[in-house]
């Protein structure tokens, strides 16, 4: 069963479709965002101009760079009036990436993320434990508002408080569950761990999970250990949130929503339009968004596109799981962040070099991020205690910033291997 | 004349951490007076007094460790009862707060090291000084 119609377009009604959409977008972003107005300008381009498909390969590229020199609402298409929800998620050199929604863009994150939910078969009488975070990040009222809209009970647990999490899980009989694979797979440790019979003291049937990467063996063994059907979800806050794309019962491909999200696979390096079946940089155009329509955002996100149909019926494309990014971005707990916000972060403090070191690891199935932050030449105090402090304000500036929690161990002034060149900022050892 | 350069030196809490500091000292000749070691969980700092400080900072820098001076100062005591009590009663009766102390010993006699608040050096050398107590020249390390 599918959620809408759209789902099993044919090639020539999602065509049409899509070309109809685009030219409204460009006309819209053309003549209500200036700066793309300057970027068409600049290329000699106008949206008329634009006939085909095809011709989407002219238009200019839209960068996480461009939201923030933009910011806070620089790249909106409507007035302040016409928003009705602001989510934003933290920028890469202390300014954060902000998106805005309309009621129209409201319905369409609900149509999207609908789509989702059937393809877990989740219908008015489930509930849902919502273990993603809520907030400022589009996850948790990502999921909440669709479900809620679907009647679906919804428990808005957000992350954290894992014992909590359990008791909830039980007694309230929750029949799906959201949230990050690793966060399921702590879950699942942790009920082990206060005694708990996972597949007879819960009522779970079906998980949708995302905002990590995850292999398909992390999968089925988090299918295997909740007795759960598991379904992927992707999805990026600059597009909509989650809901841009998912798995259906039928196998570890997600169904691309590209009737409203406008698929292209770039070699990141050259550029250049990659066919379907390579792998190479995920970019979208958004083609029904009004608050915060999108030219050919670079997601940064590694997968490749296949229109081999799928037994579920959809014509929809499908990308795989994704398998890596073209930068330095790191995916923690399902938050992302780039190396140079860290570095941005450690440059406002005293007393430190700018020589550090990320280490990211898992500490049971959770992530781990420690930050090794060398002492500047003239060690800073003969007290242990300033060093204490020193440490804990890092912390705590990491956290204010970036939103994540940071081990920050300070080492000795050179001990960190300087290296020929580019030097080694990260090592990530879940890998 | 009072205040002896102690070298206060950062260092992991790691095998080997602090054989490399003294590696680097005894190689080039430089005899440690005196030790004290702080430390948290991960890290901490050797605070010592040696007979050639300025060239001890040099040659610990050029290895890579972060290195600071610290004014302290050296009183005398003797081996009876209430010499101690003598000295910290008289830098509490001037209001003056002893950040640490440590001590170590030469064949007659026994030296306590202070380090105090900023800015209280001279005022706390003067209330010892006043108390009749012995501070030892600085020079009484070096080399």
């Amino acid at each position: 069963m599918t959620f809408s119609k759209n789902e099993s377009f044919s090639k020539d009604e999602l065509e049409a479709w899509q070309l109809n959409h685009l030219k409204e977008t460009l006309i819209r972003v053309y003549h209500l965002v200036p700066f793309y107005k300057k970027k068409f300008e600049e290329i000699g381009i106008k949206p008329e101009d634009i006939k085909s498909l095809k011709d989407i390969s002219k238009l200019p590229f839209t960068k996480k760079s461009d939201l923030r020199n933009n910011y806070p609402f620089g790249m909106f298409s409507v007035e302040m009036d016409q928003i009705v929800r602001i989510h934003s998620s933290s920028g890469t050199t202390g300014k954060p990436t902000v998106v805005g929604y309309t009621e129209h863009d409201m319905d369409i994150w609900a149509e999207v993320m609908g789509r989702v939910f059937t393809m877990g078969g989740l219908t008015c009488k489930d509930i849902l434990h919502n273990a993603t975070g809520y907030g400022l990040f589009t996850g948790g009222l990502g999921f909440h508002g669709a479900a809620e809209r679907m009647k679906i009970a919804v428990i808005p647990s957000s992350t954290g408080f894992t014992s909590r999490q359990l008791l909830l899980l039980k007694d309230f009989g929750a029949t799906a569950i959201t949230g990050t694979p690793s966060f399921a797979l702590h879950l699942a440790e942790k009920a082990k761990a206060e005694g708990y019979d996972i597949k007879k003291d819960f009522s779970l049937r079906v998980g949708f999970f995302g905002a990590e990467p995850s292999s398909d063996g992390l999968k089925d063994e988090i299918a295997n250990i909740w007795g759960i059907d598991y379904h992927e979800v992707y999805g990026l806050s600059e597009i909509i949130g989650p809901g841009v794309a998912s798995s259906c019962k039928h196998s570890h491909l997600l169904h691309l929503n590209e009737d409203h999200f406008y698929p292209e696979i770039i070699d990141p390096k050259t550029q250049e339009v990659l066919e379907d079946g390579q792998r190479g940089e995920l970019v979208i155009t958004t083609l029904t968004k009004q608050g915060l329509p999108i030219i050919r955002y670079r997601t940064g996100d590694i997968t490749s596109i296949t229109r081999v149909p799928c037994r579920c019926g959809r014509t929809l494309c499908r990308i795989e799981s994704i398998v890596g990014r073209s930068d330095d971005m790191l995916v923690i707990n399902g938050v992302n962040v780039f190396p140079s916000q860290i570095e941005h972060v450690l440059a406002k403090i005293d007393n430190i070099t700018l020589n550090y070191q990320i280490i990211a690891k898992k500490k049971g199935h959770l992530d781990k991020l420690e930050i090794d932050v060398e002492l500047s030449e003239n060690c800073m105090s003969d007290d242990v205690g300033d060093l204490t402090r020193l440490q804990k304000h890092i912390q705590d500036e990491l956290l204010n910033a970036l939103y994540i929690n940071v081990n920050v161990k300070i080492v000795a002034h050179k001990s960190i291997k300087r290296s020929e060149g580019k030097a080694t900022r990260v090592i990530d050892k879940r890998v | 004349m009072y205040a002896i350069k102690q070298l206060s030196v950062f260092i992991e809490n790691k095998a080997g951490e602090l054989s490399d500091f003294t590696h680097v000292l005894s190689k080039n000749d430089i005899s440690i007076k005196s030790i004290l070691l702080a430390d948290s969980t991960d890290f901490g700092l050797v605070r010592t007094i040696v007979d050639n400080p300025d060239k001890a900072k040099a040659i610990l820098e050029d290895a890579g460790f972060s290195v600071r001076f610290t004014d302290v100062f050296g009183v005398k005591i003797e081996d009876v009862i209430g010499s101690f009590d003598k000295v910290v009663t008289a830098l509490s009766k001037s209001n003056i707060n002893i950040q640490y102390t440590y001590s170590f010993y030469e064949s007659d006699t026994g030296i306590f090291i202070f380090n105090v608040e900023k800015d209280k050096f001279s005022e706390a050398v003067k209330a010892l000084v006043d108390s009749n107590l012995e501070i030892i020249s600085a020079s009484h390390f070096y080399r």
